[in-house]
Parts: structure tokens; sequence; C-alpha cells
């Protein structure tokens, strides 16, 4: 056994994986201002035109 | 009186007290109003009554720099000079045109809008004008603005009656003044070239030059270099701050709702920036020229814009069912950063047939300007958006930082500064009277004598500063 997986238990490692996509929710989200001015192709657009 | 020649000119007895080179906008102007104030003026006009190929032969120049018009072609010389090939277009500048830009140096006149609105209901008289409307704001940002297409006065034509009859104005048509000679205080005399030689030298106690905004500069910095700068005794901005209106197709625009503005008899609507816009993405001013395009035109244009944005193209297509007037071309005219460098130079090589050495003109747009052209489209399709009025596309040229089109119109054959305004004699030529510094009795009309050029076209301004001289010299000489 390698010495990472000697100091830390298997459950350690699967509580540690399971809770990774939680820790999106703490990233700073793109904007989603549906009025915001977006510049696509050449085109000054409404974020809500591309939707 | 006009006389065809020198030669009849020579053959009655008319002492000028003052002397036009020029019959444009600018030198008509000046001389009607000096006539009419009872003095006596001599204008010289180079060319004759109508065009010919040998009179523009003397207009053959180069341009170095970025690509411009022949120029030979961009202005005309004969009786009337320039008027003859203007659309007629009708603006003054704007009144934040006269003010200095912190983010633009050389910018800033010695005079403001207030000094020339006393003369626009002459200007309206001679150029045939409605009333002035206001600016009216859409946005923030976008003012949609006035430009009146006027009857496109041909000074030459529309004049040439009264000016036969005045006994106060004698035009003496095919008479070229090759250089003025002057001692660093006073112009002395004008050298006359006449039916194709030297034809003496002609006196007179004022001289004004308006002989349009490339040549002003030709003339001055040949006479001066003639008499050992006894012309323009101050004379390092000489030819330099040289200014056009670069103009090129930017874009389009799908347009839903016309409320906020509305099209002229052509199909068109201009619109320029705020002056908080300006300060506050410091670009210089312009002008977006909206040229409706009939329905066809749309449908390219809502075909790559449903590959961006399907639905709002399903938007766009259902108003296209309810309004049929919603597509247009964008083209943009801009106001370009004085610049030293943009300068009119003498050829050491290539003379007229007078002898007189030709333009080699220097001209470059700047990086400036390339941005002012990008955020002002920006500024438009932003204030189009917001206002739910409809929508932009940059032309892909821009957006992607390519070269500027050499297919295109190039720019509004609008030739501003070379003996600009001033108080800085280091940066200006004449000062906020049209006076060459130095000089008791030379004076320089016409859009040489701008600082900045901003967005519009020039005529109108032209001839309001061709008033206002004209009552400044009928003060000065009838006092």
């Amino acid at each position: 056994m390698s010495f990472f997986t000697k100091k830390i238990s298997r459950r350690t490692i699967m509580q540690a994986l399971i809770a990774l996509p939680a820790l999106s929710l703490f990233r700073k989200l793109p904007d989603t201002d549906p009025d915001a001015i977006v510049e696509v192709n050449g085109w000054i657009l409404k974020r809500s035109d591309l939707t | 009186m006009i006389f065809d020649s020198y030669e009849a000119f020579r053959a009655v007895n008319f002492t000028a007290k003052v002397c036009i080179l020029g019959s444009g906008p600018a030198g008509t102007t000046i001389a009607r109003k000096l006539g009419a104030a009872g003095i006596p003026v001599v204008v010289l006009e180079a060319g004759s009554r109508e065009f010919s190929d040998d009179s523009q032969d003397f207009y053959r120049g180069v341009t170095v720099g970025d690509p411009y018009f022949d120029l030979d072609i961009t202005r005309l010389r004969f009786m009337g000079g320039s008027s003859n090939h203007w659309a007629g277009w009708c603006r003054v500048l704007d009144s934040q045109d006269f003010e200095a830009k912190a983010w633009a140096p050389d910018t800033g006149w010695p005079l403001g809008c207030a000094d020339i609105e006393p003369y626009l209901p002459e200007v309206q008289d001679i150029l045939e004008l409605p009333d002035f409307r206001p600016d009216v704001p859409i946005s923030d940002d976008i003012r949609w603005v006035q430009l009146i297409k006027s009857p496109a006065v041909r000074f030459g034509e529309k004049f040439a009656d009264e000016l036969d009859r005045s006994r106060n104005v004698a035009v003496v048509l095919s008479t070229y003044a090759t250089e003025l000679t002057g001692d660093g205080k006073r112009v002395i005399a004008a050298k006359l070239w006449s039916n194709g030689q030297d034809a003496g030298f002609f006196t007179a106690d004022y001289f004004i030059v308006c002989t349009g905004g490339l040549e002003n500069s030709r003339l001055l910095l040949w006479s001066n270099q003639r008499s050992n700068g006894g012309v323009v005794p101050k004379a390092t901005a000489l030819g330099r701050y040289w200014m056009e209106h670069p103009t090129f197709e930017g874009g389009n625009a799908i347009l839903a709702d016309y409320s906020a503005f509305e099209v002229d008899a052509t199909n068109e609507a201009f619109f320029s920036p705020t002056p908080a816009a300006m300060e506050r993405l410091e670009i210089m001013n312009f002008g977006i020229r909206l040229i409706q395009t009939p329905y066809p035109g749309i449908k390219s244009l809502i075909a790559d814009l449903a590959c961006t944005a399907p639905e709002m193209a399903e938007w766009v297509s259902y108003q296209l069912s309810q309004n049929l007037r919603c597509a247009a071309q964008l083209y943009v005219a801009w106001e370009q950063a004085p610049l030293a460098s943009n300068q009119i130079r003498l050829s050491k090589t290539d003379v007229d047939p007078a002898g007189v050495p030709r333009i080699e003109l220097h001209w470059k747009k700047s990086e400036l300007e390339r941005r002012t052209l990008l955020e002002g489209l920006r500024l438009f399709g932003t204030t189009l958006v917001r206002k739910d009025l409809g929508r932009v596309r940059i032309a892909d040229w821009l957006a992607n930082g390519g070269d500027y089109p050499t297919n295109e119109e190039l720019a509004g054959h609008h030739h501003m500064g070379g003996t600009r305004m001033g108080t800085d004699v280091t940066k200006s030529v004449v000062d906020a009277n049209s006076k060459v510094h130095g000089m008791d009795n030379l004076y320089v009309g016409g859009s040489s004598v701008f600082c900045t050029s901003g967005e519009c076209n020039p005529t109108t301004t032209i001839v309001a500063l061709a008033c206002r001289l004209g009552d400044h010299l009928s003060k000065v000489i009838g006092a």
C-alpha cells in the first residue's frame, strides 16, 4: 500500500470524492443577467437573445 | 463685376482695398460681406467659369500614408470652388467640438459655438436651409442628430449675377496667385500667373487666402519659403494638423421600432455620441449614418443572426411581418485626432505648370480613431438593445481587428486644418479672428483654420466663420 492510502482510510477518500460536486456551489457563477449586453459573432445582443 | 481674364480686369480702373484669393464658399461669402459694407474687393479665382481638365491638373499631388483620393479629384478649381461638387449636407459643429478634450492632445478652439451662432440666420439664408433642430437624446450615450440635406448651393452659379452687378466686388477669373510676398509684418503683393505666363504683382491693403483646405497650406508654405518667413513668421504649425472625416461601413442593424427617431426623405438617420459618453470612453466625436435597406437586403442578415441567436432571429422575422422598415447599413464618419504628423508638404520634385511645388499629403488614421469607430458602434448597439429598438452587427473586418477596407468611401472629401486657429503660435497659424500670427494684413478663410473637425460636414461652419470674418474685417477696415 502506498503511503497515502496507509494514512487515509478508504471511507475518508470516498467521502471526499462524494463531496467534490458540492464545491462548485462556492465557485463564482457566470453572469446570468438576462438583460446583460453580450457581443457574439459581431452581434451586440441581450444575453436573453441567446436562449 | 466679373472679368474672364486678368487682362480684361486691368483694362478697367478698379482699386481694391482687399484681395481675396479663391471664390469658393469662404471667399465668395467674405467678398459679399465686404462689398455690402462698401469696401472694394478683388476676388482672384485661378479657374474659369467652368470645369476644365487643364485647370484641375494644377491640383495634382501625392498622398503618403493611408489610401486617399487623388488630389485633383477631391476638390474643384473653377468659380465657386469645391461647392461645385458638394453634396449639400449641412450641420454646424457641435458646441462640444470647440472644447478641449483632456484625452486628445491639441484639441479645443480659441472661440466657442456662441461666437458663430449669431451668424447662423445668415448662413441659413446663404445655404437655403430650414431651421436647425436641437439634437434628440435617445439614451444617455447616443443623440439623434439633424443633418440637413440642402439644395447644395453652387456659389459660382448662385451669386454670379449679384457679383456681376456689384460695383464693389470684382471677380477676376483664370488668374492664379502663385505666391504672396511679405516682409514678416505685412503681405506686400500677390504674384500672378495668367494666360499661361507671369502676370506681375497685385497689391492691396489686405489679403485673405481662401483657396481651400489643401491649397491654403500649399500657397502659404511656398510663399513663406520664397520670402524667407516673410508671410507666415510663426510657421511651426503651417501645413500641420490636417484632418479629414474617414468614412467606412462599420456594420448593419436590424430595426423593429422607430419610435425614438425618424428617417429623412432618403431613408436615413444620423446619430452621434453624447459628450458624457465621449468623455467616459475617451473617444472622439463620430456620426453614424443609418441607411434603411430594402426588404430583400435583410434576409442574409437574419440568416446570420439565426446562427447566433435563433429565437432573436425568430422575433425579428415576426417583426418583419409587422413592419417592413427594419434593416439598415451603418456608415460611420468620425472626428480625427489632430496630429502634427498629418500634414501638407511641398513636393521636392514635382511642380505645376506655373512652377509651384505640388502637394505631398502625409495622412494616417490613428489608433484612437480606430477605437472611436469600434466603441461608437458598440455604444449605438447597446442603445438599441437597452431601448429594444433593434440589434446591431459590427462588420467582421472591424470586430476582428482587420485592415480598413480599400473599396469603400474612405473619407468625406473634407479638407480641414493646416492653418489652424489658436493662441499657441507653435501649434496654430491664425488667431481667433483668422489673422495670421505676426502679420498685420493677412487672413485665412475656410476649413483650413479648423482646430478640430467634429463629425459633421464642414461647409456650414465654413460659411458661418466666413460671415464672422467678413463682419470683423468690415469693422477693422471701416474704422
